[in-house]
């Protein structure tokens, strides 16, 4: 019964994202319409606060907060750092910690709502039969270049300018800047119908610049997504900010030395993150920082039990042959499956056809 | 498979008790906000305007200022009613603590937080009675600091005739301009069908519903928000707030009862926001990223066949 419901890890993990994307955007008619009442303030996932109607609100918000007023502001005052200043803001990553110590890194792959908008708009590019484009020599250049950028964002946007902003150096408006250009504050309140984010600050500069650039970023998720996979999370501070913690979460992705991997890149193909590691490592270094624990490369790994999804010592998930034969026959590791009519139609006789 | 459905289940339901747990120490986050997606919690039924302001309404109301380097306490002072008291309902701590009588004094009442980590929305209200009359002026003060939701203290009976805001705005909102809010009419703890409530801004408006069969009347807030005057060089402020109050009557027994719920509301954000420049933004993101799409299936094709 539970096998012809959820044939696949795919399907799981779609029937969990819809459920928590309900929970994230629109959670308040099950938890409550005061924020007192969310499930928590400290998730890690981008679960917008702009969102009237969520269900919980995302680790950045007090990060940024606590930075800005508990530590700049008052360092300003009291011309030293003192423990008190720092214990709000250890207070909000042992919340964040409660949650991220239970799916770890999962919470990207399974729970964000951003992530599943990204990686629907992905299915709807297979669909209509845009290639898919990768962080990989010869396409978009090796994805190792982009992967900094990300701790860019969280080390300049979460903390730096709040910091600094606290302290006075720089203007009001850069207290939290990094809300000011998320994406998915734009995406998830346009999901509840509410058009506030997506119009521009005019009376301030820096608001209206900052607001810009989440704007720009949006239409170019919405666009990009149909050819790139994820193409935010590559850069996103969350990702980054989850990374650091990836280690000390039992839920994790093993792939051990194991001689019958034969390299043959498929698990890679098969990664949204486009993660060469996955398939040119083994052990530690497999689990990569920009790893959403999503489980394709288990899926698409046709040698048995090489790659596994495990929490502790429990294996939730391991690759086999059997299965990867059933799903390779249903999608193409890049996520191409039958386009469209009328796209096949239109397109050359070469276009893949699973 | 199936241990990963199980552990799928088993994970999720973790996370709910975890939420639990941590909703019940009080969340650090929930006396954060978004800096900037509202200003400072509704709790500001003074609206941050100078205390000797023009009378603009001749209903009772209660009017409350924070209290500086106290973010545990606010002073509340009634107007257009006798009172000797203010009395403050919490949502959250000790039984014995949910609700509290505090006196009037020349400068009025300060009132305080349940304790001082036990924050979020109490209400405040004030009584006078004669043989003929029974008038009651209402507010919700916010006290920045982690608690319970309303809910259940809103959900509570405390006297006659009552205004209930269903619900009060969330932490991170106001009541704005141009919105739509609902509120629950009930006397003696039921809901009161056909009664008329009225609404009075500081900015003139008035206006007036009538609640349905469930009590509830639904008030689309005046478009009338105007700004404090400004000084020389300053800019406007998108956070100003004006008050408002409802007020609504009944009669009963030969008695007449009076019930007045004031608070505060702010301009409606699209005055300082154009969707018109979103939009462009947006689209032009999405002209960035076409030529992603240009390179069609060919070479893809072939090597994932491979
Ligand atoms: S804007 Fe982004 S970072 Fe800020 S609360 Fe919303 S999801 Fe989190
Ligand atoms: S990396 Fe992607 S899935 Fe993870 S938090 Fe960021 S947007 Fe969400
Ligand atoms: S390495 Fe595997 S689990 Fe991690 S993002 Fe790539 S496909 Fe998903």
């Amino acid at each position: 019964m539970l096998e012809t419901l959820f044939p696949t890890l795919s399907r799981v993990r779609f029937v969990v994202q819809l459920a928590m994307l309900f929970l994230t955007v629109y959670g308040s008619v099950v938890v409550g319409t005061y924020a007192a009442d969310k499930i928590t303030g400290a998730l890690p996932a981008l679960s917008c606060a702009y969102d009237q109607a969520n269900g919980a609100y995302c680790v950045l918000v007090p990060t940024q907060h606590q930075v800005h007023h508990r530590i700049g502001m008052a360092m300003v005052q009291a011309q030293q750092l003192t423990t008190q200043m720092v214990l709000p803001l250890l207070m909000v990553l042992l919340t964040f910690f409660a949650f991220f110590f239970v799916i770890g890194k999962a919470f990207c792959g399974w729970v964000c709502p951003l992530g599943t908008l990204q990686e629907w708009v992905g299915k709807i590019g297979r669909r209509f039969g845009f290639g898919v484009r990768r962080f990989e020599k010869g396409d978009l250049g090796e994805v190792k270049r982009i992967r900094p950028v990300k701790w860019v964002v969280l080390l300049g946007f979460v903390f730096l300018l709040p910091l600094l902003t606290g302290l006075g150096v720089t203007p009001h408006s850069l207290g939290n800047p990094y809300c000011d250009i998320c994406p998915s504050r734009i995406a998830t309140t346009l999901l509840t119908g509410n058009t506030e984010e997506l119009a521009l600050r005019i009376n301030d500069g820096w608001k209206f610049g900052l607001g810009a650039t989440a704007n720009v970023l949006i239409g170019f998720m919405l666009v990009g997504g149909l050819a790139l996979r994820l193409p935010f999370c590559r850069i996103c501070p969350l990702l980054a900010f989850n990374s650091v913690f990836q280690r000390l979460s039992p839920m994790r992705l093993s792939k051990p030395t194991r001689a019958s991997c034969g390299s043959c890149h498929i698990c890679t193909d098969a990664c949204p993150m486009d993660i060469p590691e996955i398939s040119s490592a083994e052990g530690r270094k497999a689990y990569n920082e920009d790893c959403t624990l999503c489980g394709r490369c288990v899926e698409y790994c046709p040698q048995d039990k090489v790659i596994e999804l495990k929490w502790g010592p429990l294996a939730l998930f391991g690759s086999s042959r059997a299965y990867y034969k059933a799903k390779v026959a249903r999608e193409l590791p890049d996520g191409t499956v039958k386009p469209l009519k009328f796209v096949r139609n239109a397109a050359k006789p070469a276009t893949a056809d699973a | 498979m199936r241990t990963l459905i199980v552990m799928t289940s088993f994970a999720l339901s973790c996370a709910a008790d975890l939420a639990l747990a941590q909703h019940n120490h009080g969340a650090p986050a929930a006396g954060t906000r978004p800096a900037d997606a509202a200003p400072a919690p509704g709790g500001r039924p003074g609206g941050g305007r100078p205390s000797g302001m023009r009378e603009w309404t001749r209903q009772p109301l209660l009017l409350g200022r924070p209290v500086k380097d106290d973010r545990a306490a606010a002073l509340i002072t009634a107007r257009g009613l006798t009172a000797g008291g203010i009395t403050v309902y919490a949502a959250d701590g000790p039984a014995e603590a949910r609700k509290r009588e505090f006196a009037i004094d020349a400068e009025g009442a300060r009132i305080e937080a349940v304790a001082p980590k036990t924050g979020n929305y109490h209400w405040v209200l004030a009584r006078e009675e004669s043989p003929e009359l029974v008038k009651v002026a209402s507010t919700a003060w916010y006290f920045g600091n982690p608690g319970d939701g309303p809910t259940d203290m809103l959900a509570t009976p405390k006297h006659e005739l009552e205004i209930v805001p269903s619900p009060l705005p969330r932490e991170h909102r106001s009541y704005r301009e141009a919105e739509k809010w609902k509120f629950l009419v009930r006397y003696h703890g039921q809901a009161l069908a056909g009664q008329a409530l009225a609404m009075e801004t500081e900015f003139g408006s008035r206006t007036q519903a009538v609640t349905d069969a469930n009590g509830i009347a639904t008030l689309v807030f005046p478009r009338d928000f105007k700004q404090p005057p400004k000084g020389d060089g300053e800019s406007e402020d998108p956070r100003a707030r004006g008050r408002f109050v409802l007020v609504t009557e009944k009669e009963d027994g030969g008695k007449r009862y009076l019930t007045a719920f004031n608070y505060s509301y702010t301009q409606d954000p699209e005055r300082s926001r154009s969707l018109g420049w979103g939009a462009a933004f947006g689209i032009l993101g999405m002209v960035a990223a076409t030529p992603l799409l240009r390179r069609r299936q060919q070479a893809q094709g072939d090597k994932d066949h491979a």
